[in-house]
């Protein structure tokens, strides 16, 4: 018993994408993440639930230091991806969000072309050689955002221009296009119709093929469709993270109970 | 059941018909309907006084743009040229000719008029001069038939122009009545006419005595080297200085003093940059005076913080999810802001440029310290170089030049100069709104 569990663990250690240890962030004097400790694993998708202002975004905004946009906020501890510490001296955080994508709240396509809004990333890490590589991969990366179909004929329409949902799969295409390997999404479906939630759903399940998939979430619908981790924050504490279906039906902690079951959040 | 009684409402609530209003809304479509009387009242009282000014500078610069000329065939033989240059006084011999060629064309139309050389001197005030610069100029048109369109004296313009009336003409000795009796006499058989004055538009300025020679166009030329300075310099320094500070800037201590600092020289009343371009450009750096290169170093202190401010503005007021949108890419801060943040704000960026520049342009006061104001602009710059650096004036300095002198004519002459100005600031926000919808479409 106790051998085999060894190996079922050193497997999951391999699995292993971004691992965070003691992170503590700091807006000014507030602080909003509380030593927060978590394992993601590759090709998977794990979901950050959790009450409004409870620190899940600020803790995916870590993990590809978007915080460091902020100049208040101050992040500490150990973020590791692939085993590197991004917040390493040596690490520039801009060719960190090549490997990290993200995917924002609100669709915020840029007011190009889709074509160009596609293209903008492979150009800047000069990822094509010449024209017809980089036509090819815009086509695969707006066909993994499951959003080819409906714009090959118009690639040369401004991306503002589309619906909402459509807007939102353009930038998950955008994301994929510069090849990351690891997508943070920070509630992409919450400007979304539920039509246009279940394109982007499906399409994240797909994702999971390719990349580790983290995806902060306000449902907790989503998140037990979605995921396979589901960690639970509150109050700027990682209060519970494990199996989804476990979260969902077997909460260990009674704050993690009380917010699913709705009595708190 | 006392107790669900006291839960209840005390009265019956009152159930008002929709279909009247009642006592509040009453008041406050009331308030609604005065606030709009008064907006309304605002803006007509505004639109009254543009009307005003407008109706008043056209009806005092329009007369500018005409001119009383003399318009005369005049033939200058080769003997009497030769005869005129050898004399002492060489433009009075030239006006001789001048009074016989008009004797002579009166005459041929069978209209008599008296009429002497001095009133010749009267009328057309500085003719022999013209001729004798003409035919120095062009020998080979001595013994042909020339016709001159001489300018007329200021007052016969004003006459013409209902400046001048016959009885303010009592006791001059500029001009006298009789000598209107000869100018109406002129203007029947058609020699003396009005026409456009393109002398105006396009020429120098003249001496306090000839009025009528005085141009505004070597002013514009000024003014436009001036603007190209404060272009090439203010654009280019504020845009770099508002990127930096709005974008790359930490927040701290230094930046808000030295935003609080660019926000105060917005309020600096121009005449302090005026002696602050004195002292350091022509004092300490030994630039020269009057130079449209010292107006246009003044003026581009003056408008960096207007560039700045109205920059800063515009770079804030794109999304910054925009700015999320090109760092999560990757892409490094310079790209976000040059691929995606500087396009978006350069309609805004734009705007304040030229507003900026329009009132650089329009800018008096500046321009009275570093000397070009009350300075003739005898001649044209022939050349880049010395269109900035030759002295020169500008637009509204001109116009001032024009309004301080006492003739009437030039008082004329700096409203005229005004419809000038205003055209071309015009022209700019014609402009700016141009460039403004170019851009805009790129969203």
């Amino acid at each position: 018993m106790n051998d085999m569990r060894k190996i079922e663990r050193d497997v999951d250690m391999n699995d292993v994408k971004i691992s965070a240890k003691g992170v503590q962030v700091y807006y000014g004097t507030t602080h909003a993440i509380k030593d927060v400790d978590v394992l993601i694993q590759d090709k998977t998708v794990t979901a950050f639930i959790g009450p409004s202002g409870c620190g899940k975004s600020t803790f995916l905004r870590c993990l590809n230091r978007m915080n460091d946009t902020i100049d208040i906020c101050r992040v500490t501890g150990d973020i590791r991806i692939d085993g590197d510490d991004i917040y390493d001296k040596r690490v520039d955080p801009v060719q960190l969000r090549a490997k990290v994508g993200m995917v924002f709240q609100k669709p915020n396509p840029f007011p190009k072309s889709i074509y160009d809004n596609v293209a903008y990333g492979p150009r800047i890490h000069g990822m094509a050689k010449n024209k017809a590589d980089l036509d090819e991969i815009v086509e695969r990366a707006l066909r993994r955002g499951a959003i080819w179909d409906e714009v090959k004929d118009r690639l040369d329409a401004p991306g503002t221009g589309l619906s909402g949902g459509q807007q939102q799969r353009l930038c998950i295409a955008r994301a994929v296009a510069t090849e990351p390997e690891v997508l943070l999404m920070d509630e992409p479906c919450s400007a979304l119709d539920p039509i246009a939630t279940g394109q982007v759903e499906e399409l994240i399940d797909e994702l999971r093929n390719d990349y580790s998939v983290v995806i902060v979430t306000h449902s907790m619908q989503q998140a037990a469709r979605v995921s396979q981790k589901t960690a639970f924050f509150h109050l700027g504490n990682l209060v519970e993270y494990g199996e989804t279906g476990q979260i969902f039906t077997n909460p260990q902690d009674p704050r993690t109970e009380s917010y699913i079951s709705g009595k708190i959040g | 059941m006392t107790d669900t009684n006291m839960d209840g409402p005390a009265t019956p609530q009152r159930k008002n018909s929709l279909m009247a209003p009642d006592a509040r809304t009453k008041q406050r479509n009331a308030a609604e309907a005065r606030f709009k009387a008064y907006g309304i009242i605002a803006i007509l009282i505004g639109v009254f006084f543009l009307v005003v000014l407008a109706a008043s500078i056209l009806r005092n610069g329009l007369p500018a743009f005409t001119q009383t000329v003399v318009e005369l065939e005049f033939t200058l033989t080769e003997e009497q040229y030769n005869d005129a240059e050898s004399k002492v006084l060489k433009t009075a011999a030239y006006k001789e000719f001048l009074v016989t060629a008009f004797r002579e064309n009166l005459s041929e139309r069978g209209v008599e008029v008296p009429f002497d050389e001095s009133a010749i001197d009267r009328i057309v005030g500085q003719a022999g001069n013209t001729l004798r610069t003409y035919f120095r100029a062009n020998e080979d048109q001595l013994g042909q038939p020339v016709t001159f369109s001489l300018g007329a004296s200021s007052r016969v313009d004003g006459y013409f122009k209902g400046r001048v009336t016959r009885e303010d003409l009592s006791n001059s000795r500029f001009l006298n009545a009789e000598d209107l009796d000869i100018v109406d006499v002129l203007a029947d058989v058609g020699i003396m006419k009005q026409q456009f004055n393109w002398t105006f538009v396009t020429g120098k300025d003249a001496g306090v005595d000839n009025p009528g020679g005085a141009g505004i166009g070597a002013s514009v030329i000024g003014s436009f080297f001036m603007m190209l300075v404060v272009l090439m310099l203010a654009l280019p320094i504020g845009v770099a200085a508002s990127i930096y500070l709005e974008e790359f800037a930490p927040k701290n201590r230094w930046t808000d003093l030295i935003e609080v600092n660019i926000s105060n020289l917005a309020a600096v009343p121009s005449i302090v940059f005026g002696i602050l371009g004195l002292a350091v450009f022509i004092q300490l750096a030994g630039l020269p005076q009057s130079a449209p290169l010292v107006g246009g170093l003044v003026l581009t202190l003056m408008t960096l913080p207007t560039i700045i401010i109205s920059t800063r503005a515009s770079l804030k007021a794109v999304p910054p999810s925009i700015r999320s949108a090109a760092l999560g890419v990757g892409a490094s801060k310079m790209q976000s802001v040059f691929h995606h943040v500087l396009p978006l704000a350069m309609p805004g960026i734009l705007t304040g440029t030229i507003i900026g520049l329009a009132q650089a342009l329009g800018e008096t006061a500046p321009l009275l310290l570093i000397g070009m104001v009350g300075f003739v602009a005898r001649e044209y710059p022939d050349g880049i170089v010395s269109g900035f650096t030759d002295a020169n004036s500008a637009m509204p300095a001109q116009i001032y030049t024009w309004a301080a002198r006492a003739d009437q004519a030039f008082y004329e002459k700096a409203w005229g100069g005004i419809i000038v100005l205003l055209v071309f600031l015009l022209a700019m926000n014609v402009l700016a709104i141009i460039l403004r919808r170019r851009f805009e479409r790129r969203w």
